[in-house]
C-alpha cells in the first residue's frame, strides 16, 4: 500500500497541454477516480503515474519516494487497459502468470496464485483459455486478474469499463469496488461517466482541459460543486444566473437575470463564496423541487411543464419559466399535467450559489 | 548569456531528458548496429563516390565530369538555334526509330525483317529516355488494368488480376532473357505472326533501347497495378456517388473525381518503376552487344575496373548522376506519399467497392485488351520455361524436344555449382543480419516516436529502395578495395554487406506493418507488470510480429538472391565467390555452345525459387491478417 502524490504536473503534446499543474493526493487504499469529458488529460495522468509518460515538469512520489524518472516496469504498478491488452499468443493462465515469472516465483507458487485470482475473479477452468475465446466481459476480468496477482502497490484503470455492455458495466462496476476493498490497493481510476464514478470512488477529482476542477467525495461534489464546470459535469440541475443583492451570514440574496425574482441561496462551497455584487450561478438539482399548491414568501417558480417522462422511482418534469429550462423531479404519485402551468418550490439552503 | 542560447540549451536539455527515458542500453545498441551496419556499407561508399568523382591523387578535378558531360559517346546532343520552324534543331541524335531489311531466303522467298532499334541519344539521355518510356508505359498499362479490375465486374476478373501480377515474381534480367528468345527474327512472336498466322507483312525484330524497355514495362506494371488498384478500391464509393447525384458522369466523372483521388498512389508506382527502371543492369546486359549498352549501369559495370585493376573516375563520375538522378525523384516520391494521403480520408468502415457490370458487347473488348496484355506480361516467364526444358528449338513456336539436360549440365559446372551454394549461403548470412537490423530499425521507429530525430532512422533504412544497386557496388569497391573485406580476397563479405543494405526495406516494411497492427497497450501493460523493454522485447513484441519477420525476412532473401549489380562486379573480380546471377552472365557471354538455354536454366531455377517465396510470404501475411481479427 502506497500513497500517491503529484506536485505540479505537467505534461504538453506539442502546443497542447494535457496536464497542466495538477497536484493532489491519494491516500493508502482510497479509490481515487479521475472524471472528465474526453481530451481533459485524465487518461495522460494516469499513465504519468504508471510511467508511461514522461512528465515535462513537477513530481510523481509513491509514498516519499520520487518516481518521476522511474521506468514504468519498476513502479510496482497493476494497470487495466481499456481495451484489456490481453496478450493473443499467451493462455489465460500464462497471461496472469507473466508478472509472477518476472518476480521469480517458482512454477507451484504461480500456478497456486494464478488459480486464486482466477477463483477470485470468477474465471475458474477458464485458464487454458486463448484470449479470443473469451467474451469481453470475461477479457475485463483476465486483464484484472493479470493487474492484482502481483499484489501492485497502486492499481490503475483505464476507462475499463467502457467496451462492456450497460449491465455487465453494472454488475463489474460492483465487483471492482469489492475487490478493491478486499485487497485494500491503492487505485486510480479514469473514466469520463459520472455515474461510475459516483457509484464506485471514495474521492472523485474532476478534470477539465488539463486541470483540476474539484476533489472531493461523491456527495460532496454532488452538493457542494465548487465552481460552474463541475456543477455543470455532475448530474444534472436548473441553471439560472444572477447577482448577489444581499447577503446575511450564510443566506444570501440573488436577484436572476432571466426571471424578475430574487432568491435566498446558500454558498454552494465554502471556496466558492460569493460576496454582495458578486456575479453567480443559482444551481438547484432537479430533487431539490417540491410542488407547492399555496404561495410562500420567496424561492417560487411558476414553470410551464412541456414534458414529463416516468422514470419508475420518480417523475422528470421539463418545464420553462421564461427561457430558462427547468429539470424537476418529483414523487412519481404525483399528477403533472402537460402544457400548464406549476407551481414550485426551492428550501433556500438546496438553492446553491456559485461564485462566477 | 542571451536568453536565445538559453532557450537552445534548455530545448536541448528537454531533449536529453527524453533521449534517456525513451532509450535504454538495448535500444541504443539496436541504434548502433543499425547506424553502424548503414555508415559502413551504405554512406561512406556513397560518400566515396561523390568524393572519387571529384578528387584523383593529383588533388581536386572537374576533368571527369567534364569528360561524362561533354563526350559524344556520352552526351553528343547539342542545341541550336535556326531561324526556320521551329526555330531549335537538335543535333547528334544517331540512329532511326527503325529500318527494314530485306533478304532473299535459298528458296527464292523474299522476307523483309523490321528493325525497331531506336534512336541513341547518348549515354545520358539513353538512361532517362529509357525510365521515362519504362514509367509512362508502366503507368498506362497499369493503371489501365487496374481500373478494369477495380471499376467493373465480369466472369474471371479476379482470376485474371492475379495473374496480371505474375511478373512481380521475377526480375528483368531472368525476363529479359526469355522475352529475347522470343522478340529476335527467328523468334516465336515472328513464327506465330508472320509465318503461321501470315498477319504482319514482315518480321519485326526489337532490339537496343525499345527492347529494354520493353522488358521493363512489361516486368514492372505490376507495381503501378498495385498501387493504382489499392488507391481505387479504397476510394469511398460515396465520393463517387455524390458526384453521380450532382450530375458528374462517364468521362468527366473519371477526369474531376476517380482519376484525381487515384492519383498519389498512382504517382508514387510510376516514380517507383522510373528508379527501378533507371538503376537496372540485368536488362542492358542480356541485350548487349546493341544500343542498349548505352544506358549509365551498363557503362558504369563495363568501365568500372581501369586496366591496372583500379576504379575508373569516369565509371565514378557516371555512378554519382545515377545516384543525384534517382535521389531526386526519391524525394518526389516521399514528397507526394506523405503530403497527398487526402485518397485515403474517409469515415473508415468497410465499404463495397462500386463495381459495374459490363454489356457482352463491352466485356469482348476488355477481354481482348486484357489477354493481349497477360499475353505479352507472361511471354517473359514463358520464354524462360521454354528455353529451360528446350533441347532443339529452331523456327518453331514451341521446343521441337524437350530435355533435362540443361540442368543436368548447369549441376555438372563446378562452377555453377559452387556459384548456387555462394548464393544460398551469402543471402542467407545477409537475411540473418537483415532480420537483426531490420526488426530493431522497425522497432526503434514504430515504439519510440518521441525520440527526437527518429524519422531520419526511417528515411535511412527506406532510402536504399532509391540507391541504384551499380552505385553501391562502386562505392563498395571505392571502400573496401585493398582492405581486409576487398573482393579480390573474398567476395563474401562486400556481397553479404551489399545483400544486407540493399534488400532491407523488404524485411522493414513487412516487420512495420506487423509492428503498426499491434496496439502499443499490450507492451506497456507489460512494462506495468513489471518486464523491462527488452524482456518486453523478446517475450511480447517479437511473438506477436514473428510471420511478419518470417514473410519480411523470405522476401529479403529471395531479392538477395537474384540481386544483378554488385552480384556481377564482385563476381567479375573474383570468380570463385560469384554468385548465380553472375553465372549467368557468365553463361550468355562466355559460355559454351548452350547458347541461352542455359542461362535460362538456371533462371527458371530462381524464378521457381523466388515463386515459391513471395507467394508464401503473401499467404503467411494474410493468415495473420485474419487471425489478428477478434482479439
Amino acid at each position: 500500500m502506497v500513497k500517491i502524490r503529484t506536485v505540479d504536473l505537467t505534461k504538453r503534446f506539442g502546443e497542447v497541454v494535457a496536464v497542466d499543474h495538477v497536484s493532489l493526493e491519494i491516500q493508502h487504499g482510497e479509490f481515487f477516480t479521475l472524471l472528465g469529458p474526453s481530451g481533459c488529460g485524465k487518461t495522460t495522468f494516469l499513465r504519468c503515474i504508471a510511467g508511461l509518460e514522461l512528465p515535462d515538469e513537477g513530481k510523481v512520489y509513491f509514498d516519499d519516494q520520487d518516481v518521476t524518472e522511474v521506468p514504468p516496469h519498476k513502479r510496482d504498478t497493476g494497470m487495466v487497459f481499456q481495451n484489456y491488452a490481453l496478450w493473443p499468443h499467451m493462455s489465460v493462465f500464462d497471461n496472469i502468470a507473466y508478472g509472477l515469472k518476472i518476480r521469480g516465483y517458482k512454477k507451484e507458487e504461480i500456478r497456486k496464485r494464478v488459480l486464486e485470482v482466477l477463483k477470485l475473479v470468477k474465471l475458474e477452468g477458464m485458464e487454458n483459455r486463448t484470449p479470443h475465446q473469451l467474451s469481453g466481459g470475461q477479457q475485463q476480468r483476465v486483464a484484472l486478474a493479470r493487474a492484482i496477482v502481483i499484489n501492485p502497490k497502486v492499481l490503475l484503470f483505464d476507462e475499463p469499463l467502457s467496451n462492456l455492455d450497460a449491465k455487465l458495466r453494472i454488475e463489474m462496476r460492483a465487483e471492482l469496488k469489492r475487490l478493491q476493498r478486499e485487497l485494500g490497493i491503492t487505485t486510480l481510476y479514469v473514466t469520463h461517466d459520472q455515474e461510475e464514478a459516483m457509484s464506485i470512488s471514495d474521492r472523485i477529482a474532476v478534470m477539465n482541459q488539463g486541470r483540476v476542477m474539484q476533489i472531493g467525495t461523491p456527495q460532496e461534489i454532488y452538493k457542494h460543486p465548487k465552481n460552474e464546470f463541475v456543477a455543470r459535469f455532475i448530474g444534472q440541475g436548473t441553471f439560472l444566473y444572477g447577482e448577489v443583492v444581499a447577503r446575511d451570514g450564510e443566506r444570501l440574496k440573488v436577484r436572476l437575470e432571466a426571471i424578475e425574482k430574487d432568491v435566498l441561496a446558500v454558498p454552494a462551497h465554502p471556496e466558492a463564496n460569493p460576496d454582495v455584487g458578486d456575479r453567480v450561478l443559482v444551481m438547484i438539482r432537479p430533487e431539490s423541487f417540491e410542488l407547492t399548491p399555496e404561495t410562500r414568501d420567496s424561492n417560487e417558480f411558476e414553470v410551464e411543464v412541456y414534458h414529463v417522462s416516468f422514470l419508475g422511482n420518480s417523475l422528470r418534469v421539463q418545464a420553462k419559466a421564461g427561457d430558462e429550462p427547468f429539470v424537476i423531479e418529483v414523487d412519481p404519485d404525483e399528477e403533472v399535467p402537460v402544457g400548464k402551468p406549476i407551481k414550485v418550490y426551492v428550501p433556500p439552503e438546496l438553492t446553491l450559489a456559485i461564485r462566477l | 548569456m542571451s536568453s536565445r542560447a538559453e532557450g537552445l540549451e534548455e530545448r536541448l536539455k528537454r531533449a536529453l531528458r527524453r533521449l534517456k527515458w525513451e532509450m535504454d542500453p538495448f535500444s541504443w545498441s539496436q541504434l548502433f548496429v543499425v547506424l553502424a551496419a548503414f555508415a559502413a556499407f551504405m554512406l561512406i561508399p556513397l560518400g566515396m563516390v561523390i568524393v572519387r568523382s571529384f578528387y584523383t591523387s593529383g588533388g581536386f578535378t572537374l576533368d571527369s565530369l567534364k569528360l561524362v558531360l561533354t563526350d559524344d559517346y556520352y552526351f553528343p546532343l547539342r542545341i541550336h538555334l535556326t531561324s526556320d520552324f521551329p526555330f531549335i534543331s537538335l543535333e547528334g541524335v544517331r540512329g532511326s526509330l527503325y529500318h527494314v531489311v530485306e533478304y532473299t531466303r535459298p528458296t527464292g522467298e523474299v522476307v523483309k525483317i523490321l528493325y525497331i532499334t531506336g534512336w541513341d541519344f547518348g549515354v545520358l539521355v539513353n538512361s532517362l529516355v529509357v525510365a521515362t518510356s519504362t514509367a509512362i508505359l508502366s503507368t498506362v498499362l497499369g493503371f489501365t488494368l487496374a481500373f478494369i479490375f477495380a471499376k467493373y465486374k465480369f466472369p474471371g476478373a479476379e482470376a485474371l488480376r492475379i495473374i496480371s501480377l505474375i511478373p512481380l515474381l521475377s526480375t528483368p534480367f531472368v525476363g529479359a532473357i526469355g522475352l529475347k528468345r522470343m522478340i529476335v527474327a527467328d523468334g516465336v512472336l515472328n513464327v506465330l505472326f508472320h509465318d503461321i498466322l501470315r498477319v504482319i507483312p514482315f518480321k519485326v525484330e526489337i532490339t537496343g533501347l525499345p527492347a529494354v524497355i520493353m522488358v521493363q514495362t512489361l516486368i514492372f506494371y505490376p507495381i503501378v497495378l498495385l498501387n493504382a488498384y489499392t488507391a481505387l478500391i479504397s476510394l469511398d464509393p460515396s465520393l463517387e456517388e455524390q458526384a453521380i447525384n450532382m450530375g458528374a458522369s462517364g468521362f468527366r466523372l473519371f477526369r474531376t473525381i476517380t482519376l484525381p483521388l487515384a492519383t498519389p498512389g498512382v504517382e508514387a508506382g510510376a516514380l517507383l518503376v522510373f528508379i527501378l527502371a533507371l538503376e537496372d543492369l540485368g536488362t542492358p546486359i542480356v541485350f548487349k552487344g546493341t544500343v542498349a549498352e548505352k544506358v549509365l549501369t551498363f557503362q558504369i559495370f563495363n568501365r568500372i575496373f581501369t586496366p591496372a585493376g583500379l576504379i575508373s573516375q569516369e565509371a565514378t563520375t557516371l555512378a554519382l548522376i545515377l545516384l543525384v538522378i534517382s535521389a531526386v525523384v526519391f524525394v518526389a516520391v516521399r514528397r507526394y506519399v506523405s503530403l497527398r494521403r487526402y485518397a485515403m480520408l474517409g469515415k473508415g468502415g468497410i465499404w463495397r467497392p462500386r463495381r459495374r457490370r459490363l454489356s457482352n458487347k463491352t466485356v469482348v473488348l476488355v477481354y481482348v485488351f486484357v489477354f493481349a496484355v497477360l499475353f505479352f506480361a507472361t511471354l517473359p516467364h514463358i520464354g524462360v520455361t521454354l528455353l529451360a526444358f528446350s533441347k532443339e528449338w529452331g523456327t518453331t513456336i514451341l521446343p521441337e524436344s524437350y530435355t533435362l539436360n540443361n540442368f543436368k549440365a548447369v549441376l555438372a559446372d563446378e562452377q555453377a555449382r559452387r556459384s548456387i551454394v555462394n548464393s544460398l549461403v551469402y543471402s542467407g548470412i545477409a537475411t540473418v543480419f537483415m532480420v537483426i537490423l531490420g526488426v530493431s530499425a522497425a522497432y526503434l521507429v514504430s515504439r519510440k516516436k518521441g525520440v527526437p530525430g527518429i524519422e531520419a532512422l526511417d528515411l535511412l533504412v527506406t532510402l536504399p529502395i532509391a540507391v541504384p544497386g551499380i552505385a553501391v557496388a562502386t562505392g563498395l569497391f571505392l571502400t573496401y578495395l585493398g582492405t581486409p573485406l576487398s573482393p579480390t580476397i573474398s567476395g563474401a563479405p562486400l556481397l553479404i554487406a551489399s545483400y544486407t543494405v540493399r534488400k532491407i526495406p523488404f524485411t522493414v516494411r513487412s516487420v512495420f506493418s506487423g509492428l503498426e497492427q499491434t496496439d502499443k497497450a499490450l507492451d506497456e501493460v507489460a512494462w506495468t507488470v513489471g518486464a523491462s523493454r527488452t524482456r518486453t522485447f523478446f517475450t511480447i513484441i517479437l511473438p506477436l510480429i514473428a510471420l511478419n519477420v518470417l514473410a519480411g525476412g523470405m522476401l529479403s532473401f529471395i531479392y538477395s538472391m537474384s540481386e544483378v549489380s554488385t552480384g556481377i562486379v564482385v563476381g567479375d573480380a573474383n570468380h570463385r565467390d560469384a554468385p548465380m546471377t553472375w553465372k549467368m552472365y557468365d553463361m550468355l557471354f562466355h559460355g559454351l555452345a548452350g547458347g541461352l538455354a542455359q542461362p535460362a536454366a538456371m533462371g527458371f531455377m530462381l524464378m521457381g525459387l523466388q515463386f515459391v517465396f513471395i507467394v508464401g510470404a503473401n499467404l503467411l501475411l494474410r493468415k495473420r491478417a485474419t487471425a489478428l481479427i477478434g482479439v
